[in-house]
């Protein structure tokens, strides 16, 4: 599938993995935010989306774009965002422009990052990297994912799940560096 | 009728027919209510788990045995104060119903109740009382005030002894025993005797050794209290109450009176050498009283005291032997001879003491060369001619059942070589308790194969080797363990501990799995299943495995502070501040949690607070190199860097297989800008661990400090090749774009 690049160029993702695989250096920080959405359909709301239930999904109910707002309580370090949509299920609820932002708060969010999807069918991930080593992390107190529109011009959007991913910490604090071999991590540490 | 339903409820309980046990035990309480009745019928619920309805149908007896299964129901539902209440009615260690029985649940109730003195008494108490009593040694190991194993397998003996003969004062044991604190625990005959076994062994501070130590000195003042002394029960209630006076005197007297041949009498500085272990003299006596009570208890039909009573006997020759050993070399090779030829030879309770005591020398000379012959000179001297005077005496008012005493020599001989290897088995645990590892393993390669190839021995040492850090050993040793006993779960938490640390995940996994088709309500299955989920990271089911853990035991301290590491992985630090802390209020010596809080602390930068934990921690375990290299951080964070820097040393020498003193120590250096230093220490480091990409991120950052850049940009070269985390990438890549050199430098990232 062909992967969006820099922030502003658009890149089409399709395809779609029915199972979530991520790098072991990285974890989901979703649990440190709060959610808030647009709109929602009484039944389809916000907890919809983070109850690793796959049947359940968020539905709008309002005009485009339809926003997923996730705040958190300091600077976060974020590195992907991986959202669960499926076209054979939802067909013209599915959301085809996605463009994430991210800022201080609502006042000075600024997008990051844009792709279309085209009939996706699993989890999509999208990383939130720029092509400058230095850029690997999007460290940030809010991000917004903003579904701008639908396949078939749908007016509403389902999402069924959204994970959002950082680094990890060094489990050993005061550390420059994290380590890498056996015998440093092994010592590392008492259990 | 009375007579048929007893015998009917206590034949259907011992053959576990619990069911019918009740009914009719309920129809016999029906019939005839009397609290010997209620006993009965508490007793078939307690042994069908219904403690509840033992407490109901106990509640306010009296009857001592009554009292004691009342607080049993108690301690098993939680009821702490009821419990106390019910064992300690009159304030008087005497008056603990069920004598040792007694006392250990009592001392496990204070241990819960966070009175460690007060349970460390009654531990000793009932140590003294039987000393087959292992599970008492095993609680005073993990409070880490447990005496030496020697002194404290003999004693049993000699406790025995007192009891019967009442001359406990022989153990006159030197008065200087009590260097340590005395805990008042067992004040018992086995006190004086504690002494000088404890001078033998320079064991530190246990309350046994105090205690005899205290014992001793008593009798010793009391001078030769002729036989009166002996037959008076007083002085050993005395004794047991804590007051070294019963028995030093005794013992004193037996001194004074002259080198009696009992066994003491044989040598004066083997009996000493046990006085000034103390134990010396009084061993003896305290054997030789055993041997008898043993003998006698043999003959009478109360279980319980038969298998104690053995025990007894056989920690008393124990401990004599050892006694012997103890003291002085001369005296004690005399001392033996004497003794094991008398003891062979005759059985009868005349020379039964001597011999007892001989026979014990002998065992305990092997075990305990390295008592310190000096003292038992000294004190054994004393010591013996009393101690044999005295123990003549009362032999002779004793000696009633000469019957008994014949086939106490069978007793004798089982007894001592019970003592002899509880001697070395308490001698292993507790040294493995105080962390002093090498020690212990030391000890248990001294047990006869037969028992050094069962699981519970394997497993303490897999245990050893895996607070030396020795991963590889330990895991040998736990998969010998786990072939020996495969049903066995003690232990197995510390194992699934040492597969995580090796990052085997299969062998973790399958022997989560076995552990949990095994025994689903252990909590060391569901640790060891949370270490698996851990070292997936899957920190949340593995919490939850922990949580399932402590539910199943709430006293199993290691799965608390497992459930705290998890809770800081989650970086959830309060529930992991109260998660550690409840691990210490059960097991104050878990040195893990004690790391743990320091962790959580030096993260949330409290270094004041880190580095009070970390030392606490090291104080517990001072030979573990990781606790070392981390207080030397925290003092590093608090700046205090000459300290941190010695601390560092310390730890390289302490382990030289670990790498991170080493590189903690280059970190240091940095900071205060010894930056040469620094590079020769990574230097060092990189021949060791060529691998690690945090060696040559560190070294090229200094020479980036050191404006060497064609350096600096090999090393980051080389950390990147290394395949270090994204953050780390991240933070190279940008101290390279960082370097004053031209644009080329970029390319080569």
């Amino acid at each position: 599938m062909a992967e969006s690049s820099e922030g502003e160029e658009e890149g089409k993702l399709t395809g779609g993995n029915q199972q979530l695989v991520v790098d072991d250096d990285l974890r989901e920080m979703g649990k440190k935010a709060a959610w808030s959405v647009s709109s929602c359909k009484p039944g389809n709301g916000v907890a919809s989306l983070r109850d690793d239930n796959l049947d359940t999904y968020w539905q709008s109910d309002g005009a485009q774009p339809h926003l997923v707002n996730i705040q958190f309580q300091k600077k976060v370090k974020l590195q992907l965002v991986v959202v669960y949509v499926d076209f054979k299920l939802d067909e013209s609820y599915t959301p085809s422009k996605v463009s994430i932002r991210a800022g201080d708060g609502f006042h000075n969010l600024k997008e990051i990052k844009a792709v279309e999807l085209a009939k996706p069918t699993g989890w999509m991930y999208i990383s939130l990297s720029g092509s400058d080593p230095r850029e690997t992390f999007v460290n940030t107190f809010m991000l917004q994912i903003a579904v701008l529109s639908n396949h078939l011009n749908g007016r509403d959007t389902h999402v069924r799940q959204i994970k959002v991913y950082g680094p990890r910490p060094n489990p050993i604090p005061h550390q420059p560096f994290q380590f890498t071999s056996t015998e440093f991590i092994t010592y590392s540490t008492l259990r | 009728m009375e007579a048929i339903l007893t015998d009917c409820v206590r034949n259907s309980l011992q053959q576990l027919m619990h069911r019918n046990a009740i009914f009719m035990c309920e129809r016999l309480c029906a019939e005839f209510p009397s609290e010997k009745n209620m006993q009965l019928l508490a007793s078939c619920y307690l042994q069908n788990n219904q403690a509840h309805c033992a407490y109901h149908i106990l509640k306010g007896t009296h009857m001592p045995q009554c009292r004691y299964l009342f607080a049993l129901s108690c301690f098993q539902m939680d009821l702490m104060n009821e419990a106390e209440a019910a064992l300690s009615p009159n304030e008087s260690s005497t008056e603990v119903p069920n004598g040792a029985a007694g006392h250990y649940l009592l001392g496990l109730v204070y241990r819960y109740t966070d009175r460690r003195q007060s349970a460390i008494n009654h531990f000793n108490q009932a140590l003294s009382l039987d000393p087959l009593l292992w599970a008492a040694y095993e609680e005073l190991c993990i409070l880490g005030a447990a005496e030496e194993a020697t002194s404290v397998f003999d004693e049993g003996a000699s406790l025995c002894i007192q009891k019967q003969y009442m001359h406990r004062g022989l153990a006159s044991q030197s008065l200087h025993a009590p260097t340590e604190e005395h805990d008042i625990a067992s004040t018992r005959i086995l006190g004086t005797e504690d002494v000088s076994p404890r001078k033998l062994k320079h064991v530190h501070g246990n309350n046994l050794r105090d205690i005899n130590g205290t014992t001793s000195n008593q009798p010793m003042n009391g001078g030769p209290t002729s036989l009166p002394f002996y037959n008076t029960p007083s002085p050993m209630a005395a004794q047991s109450q804590f007051s070294g006076v019963a028995p030093p005197p005794v013992c004193r007297n037996a001194q004074q009176n002259g080198p009696s041949m009992r066994t003491y009498g044989a040598d004066n500085s083997p009996r000493v050498a046990v006085n000034s272990a103390v134990a010396g003299p009084r061993r003896k006596f305290v054997d030789e009283g055993k041997l008898r009570k043993v003998s006698e208890r043999l003959f009478s039909d109360s279980g319980q005291r038969r298998s104690m009573r053995l025990a007894g006997e056989s920690v008393s020759t124990n401990s004599n032997v050892s006694l012997v050993s103890g003291n002085g070399t001369s005296h004690s090779s005399k001392y033996l001879g004497a003794s094991k030829s008398s003891s062979v030879a005759s059985r009868s309770l005349t020379i039964r003491k001597g011999q007892s005591w001989a026979s014990e020398n002998a065992d305990e000379g092997i075990h305990h060369d390295a008592y310190d012959d000096s003292r038992l000179n000294i004190t054994s001297s004393s010591l013996s001619p009393s101690a044999d005077n005295r123990s003549l005496e009362p032999e002779g008012a004793t000696r009633s059942s000469s019957a008994i005493v014949l086939s106490s020599s069978r007793v004798i001989d089982g007894a001592s070589d019970i003592l002899g290897l509880l001697r070395l088995f308490g001698e292993g645990f507790r040294l493995s308790c105080l962390c002093r590892c090498q020690d212990a393993l030391d000890i248990y390669v001294k047990l006869p194969q037969k028992h050094y190839s069962t699981g519970w021995v394997l497993s303490q040492v897999g245990k050893a080797y895996f607070e030396m850090v020795d991963y590889l050993e330990a895991d040998r040793a736990f998969s010998l363990a786990r072939i020996a006993s495969p049903y066995s779960l003690e232990g197995m938490d510390i194992y699934s501990t040492v597969l995580y640390h090796l990052k085997e995940d299969m062998k973790l996994s399958y022997l989560a799995q076995e552990l949990i088709s095994t025994d689903r309500l252990a909590p060391q299955s569901w640790c060891a299943m949370g270490n698996c989920y851990s070292l997936q990271k899957d920190h949340e089911t593995a919490l939850k495995n922990f949580q399932r853990a402590v539910q199943l035991n709430s006293r199993f301290a290691y799965a608390h502070t497992l459930c705290g590491h998890e809770y800081v992985a989650l970086e959830d630090f309060e529930n992991g501040i109260k998660s550690y802390q409840s691990a210490l209020r059960i097991d104050t010596r878990h040195y893990n949690a004690w790391y743990g809080l320091g962790m959580i602390y030096l993260r949330q930068e409290k270094f004041e607070f880190s580095e009070h934990h970390f030392r606490m921690a090291f104080l517990i375990n001072p030979l573990s190199s990781v606790i070392m290299s981390y207080l030397g951080t925290a003092l590093h964070a608090l700046k205090r860097n000459n300290e941190a820097l010695e601390m560092m040393e310390r730890a390289v020498l302490a382990d030289k297989k670990n790498p991170l003193p080493l590189y903690q120590k280059a970190n240091i250096l940095v900071s205060v800008g010894n930056l040469d230093g620094a590079l020769a220490v990574l230097e060092e480091l990189k021949e060791y661990a060529p691998c690690e990409s945090s060696v040559y991120a560190l070294m090229g950052s200094i020479y980036k400090r050191q404006n060497m850049y064609d350096k600096a940009m090999l090393h980051f070269g080389l950390a990147l090749d290394l395949k270090p985390s994204a953050t780390d990438v991240a933070a190279i890549k940008a101290a390279i774009e960082k370097l004053h050199v031209p644009d080329e430098i970029e390319d080569s990232l």
